[in-house]
Order: structure tokens, then sequence, then C-alpha cells
């Protein structure tokens, strides 16, 4: 590893911002991994331009992972080809942690921190705190969670290379995702009473609405994800139906 | 001007939520403000947003998945809102939120299906194509969020204020209506979340603790 500087590895950090730019059905991250690679095999093959394009083209084929903990993959493999292991090693090793780092970052940030700092911003603004104030804490807390977690996905797979599944076992990922979900229900319990209770809420709305409200959530909770479109098609439905009976009438 | 300004915001969004850094500034909360502020009105862009956040809030930029686009339908929506004063304009933005949202999630599609043909094949080690097929899809996916935030605008912009003067239903009525399908997402989320039986106890505290917040503060 000593061949790659602190700017390459830095460098090679900041594009995996962008590991998702050219996602696509058919090698999903895998460009985009190469593409984050690029600065880091430029100085590793230096003398050897026909090593670079082989380490490209293993680095261009299908991979997919967690944006957040793509840097996972992506400092162990810069690792690996620091230390010159075998191609192959590098292939099988990118085909192992794929899965794992898509459900882990999947069930962590999509299902848990995600929603769990958007009803933080929800509830601020519906318990009436200023807007700038809902839509600041929501991006700062939540920024703090991704920024961090990308820093440490980055530096636990540099330092891990091949070993790394150590260190994310280490880690607890699936406590750290219980944890955030238990502490989301409790938001959604705060943002639910605050859109129940404050302004635009459902009890100035009236009774009517508050129980057809309750009767939705009701419906959510039994039905999950399937009643989403359903519900949408119905409230765009009978927002057109009222708009086109009030032109008429 | 102020049409491509927003149109130029929803590009910029709409990269945020896969393709540049997913900092979350193309959640609708934050896309909301943000349109409203350009538009000059602030609240009326945080309260749309607010309303999409939580129509929104189960369904995530996971990278394969199918779903509606957010950010270029938040701004859709704050611009149309913003066409007229009447209380039926909030609704209206909305509902067209809400359709535009799938118009999006259709081009992203498309987008991803064309990055296909961009992308180098794996054969192929050029650093330089590689580079540069990259860039391209992120320019394209910006043009992308652009076009749709642009048309998306200019139609809600000119359908919206014939059928806001004549909506029925009054404030509470229109909010009433709109919450309704947050509902549906709140209570989805909590099935997602462990279901009610599981986390019950602290659900029940948050909901106390939110209708005394919202009494007091």
């Amino acid at each position: 590893m000593a061949t790659l500087d602190r700017w390459t590895l830095a460098s090679a950090f900041a594009r995996s911002f962008l590991i998702q730019g050219s996602w696509n059905y058919r090698t999903m991250l895998g460009s985009g991994f190469a593409f984050a690679m690029l600065p880091a095999l430029r100085v590793l093959f230096r003398e050897s331009p026909a090593a670079l394009e082989a380490s490209l083209r293993r680095h261009l084929e299908h991979f997919n992972a967690h944006p957040y903990l793509s840097g996972v993959a992506l400092g162990a493999v810069l690792r690996m080809e620091g230390d010159g292991e075998d191609g192959e090693a590098v292939r099988r090793f990118k085909t192992a942690v794929r899965g794992p780092l898509g459900g882990l970052g999947d069930a962590l940030v999509w299902a848990a921190w995600l929603p769990a700092v958007s009803l933080i911003g929800l509830a601020l603004y519906w318990l009436g705190a200023p807007g700038w104030v809902a839509v600041l804490a929501f991006l700062a807390i939540y920024n703090v969670g991704h920024v961090g977690l990308r820093v440490w996905s980055f530096k636990v797979g540099l330092g891990g290379g091949r070993g790394v599944a150590r260190s994310l076992g280490a880690a607890a990922l699936t406590r750290w995702t219980e944890r955030i979900r238990a502490a989301a229900a409790l938001l959604l319990g705060l943002f639910v009473g605050a859109a129940f209770e404050g302004e635009p809420g459902l009890v100035a709305a009236g009774p009517a609405w508050a129980a057809l409200a309750a009767a939705a959530f009701v419906g959510g909770l039994l039905v999950g994800h399937r009643l989403w479109r359903p519900a949408a098609v119905a409230v765009v439905a009978a927002v057109a139906l009222l708009a086109t009976w009030g032109l008429a009438s | 001007m102020e049409l491509l300004l927003v149109a130029f915001a929803g590009g910029v969004l709409a990269l945020d939520a896969t393709s540049v850094g997913q900092f979350m500034v193309s959640r609708p909360l934050v896309a909301g403000a943000l349109a409203g502020w350009i538009l000059g009105e602030p609240g009326t862009g945080l309260l749309v947003g607010a309303l999409l956040e939580a129509y929104l809030l189960v369904l995530v930029p996971s990278g394969g998945s199918h779903y509606p686009e957010g950010a270029t339908a938040t701004v859709v929506a704050v611009a149309a809102v913003t066409a007229s004063e009447a209380t039926g304009a909030l609704p209206l933005g909305i509902a067209a939120g809400l359709v535009w949202g799938q118009v999006g999630g259709l081009t992203i599609n498309v987008q991803r299906r064309l990055n296909g043909r961009i992308v180098p094949e794996p054969d192929a080690g050029d650093p330089g194509r590689v580079a540069a097929a990259h860039v391209l899809a992120i320019a394209l996916d910006f043009l992308r969020g652009a076009s749709v935030t642009l048309v998306g605008a200019w139609a809600g912009r000119w359908a919206l204020p014939t059928f806001a003067d004549s909506w029925p239903l009054g404030a509470g009525g229109t909010n009433g209506l709109l919450l309704m399908g947050g509902a549906v997402s709140a209570g989805i989320l909590l099935r997602s979340l462990g279901g009610f039986r599981r986390r019950r106890i602290l659900f029940a505290a948050g909901l106390a603790l939110g209708l005394v917040g919202a009494r007091v503060l």
C-alpha cells in the first residue's frame, strides 16, 4: 500500500460519492466502481498500461452494493490491488461481498436511518418549529450519519483488505439497525401525534377526517407496501373528482 | 426565467437522488423548501414538501428498485401550487406531484437502460472511455431531471388555476383529505419497523409526546 499516497486515496474516496452516476441494469455499479478506482489504478500501474487495462476490465464487471457501504469494497480492493494480489482473488472477493454490502446497507440506511431522520424533520415541522429548522435538522443529522458511514466503510476496507468481513462483523451493523428502527418507531408516534393535533392537522379538519385517517393508518399497518400505490391513486382520483365537480357546479 | 431556474433546481436535485452524493437534498422536505424559496413562497414550498415527504416516507432510492421520483415531483408540485392563491391549489399541486413522480420514475428507468449502452463493455479497459462514459451518464441525468421538471412545472402552472378557484372543500377538509394519504404511509412504516405489537410501547410514547407537544408548543 506504500505506493498509494493520501491524495490518491482521497480522490478515490471523493469519487465514491459518484459511484452510482452510471448505474445501469447491465453492470449496475460496475462502471461506477471502475470510475472510483481509476486514480488509484493509474498510480499502481503507472509502469504497465496493459496491467492497468486488465485491472480496469475486472472492475467494469457487474457489481452492486449499497452506495454508502461500497467504500468497504472500494477500500479493500484498493488494498488488494496495492498488495499485488491475483486478479482472480480480487474478482472472487467482490463477488463475495456485494450481497452482504447491499443487504446490510439497505436495512441500515434505507429502512432505518433515512425514515428515522425524515420523521425528525416532519415532527419538527408539525410541532410548529420554523421551517428552516426542520430542513436543516434533517440535513445535518442525516449527513452526520451518511458521511460518517462512508468514511468508516472506506477506512475499514482499506485497513482490512480481503479480511474486511471480520471488521464488518465486529461493527455490529445489524444491532445498530435494530436500535435505529426502535427509535424510528418512537419518532413515528411523535410525528403522528403532532400531525393529529398540530397545524395543518386532523383535529382542525374535523372528526370525520380524523376517523378516515385512522382507518387509512390501520389499512397501511395491516396491508403494508402493497397499499401505497392504491392509496396514492385514490388521493389523486379524489382530488380530480372534486376539482371536476367544483368546476361543473 | 423563473421556470428555467426551477428546472435547473430540479436537475440538480434529481442528481442527488441517485447519481451524485445522495446527501438527501432531493427529499421532498428539502426540495419543497428550496423550490418555494426560488419561487418566493418558502412557506408554501415547505408545506408541499412536508406533505409529499409524509407520502413518500416509505419509498427509498434503493439502486435497482422502481420508485416515484420525489425531487422533481416536489419541485413541480410547488411550482403548480404557487400559481394560484386559492385553497384548491394545494390538493391539486400535491396530486400533480404524485402523478409527476411516476413520470419521473419512468424516465429514471429509461435513463438506466441508456446508461447500459453508454458504459463500456467489461472487455474494454480504456481508462479515458470509462471516465467519459461516467461523466456523460451524470450529465444526462441532470438534463433528464431538468427536462422532467420544466415540462411538469410549465403544465402545472398552466392548468392548475383553471381548477383551483372552484375547489369545493374548505381548508380543514382539504388538509384532512391530504393527511389521509400520509396516514397510509405512516401505517406502512410502522409495519416495516417491526409492526404494532412489537413497537406499540415506543409508538404510544411518541404519540403521547406528539399530542402534548403540539398543544404546548
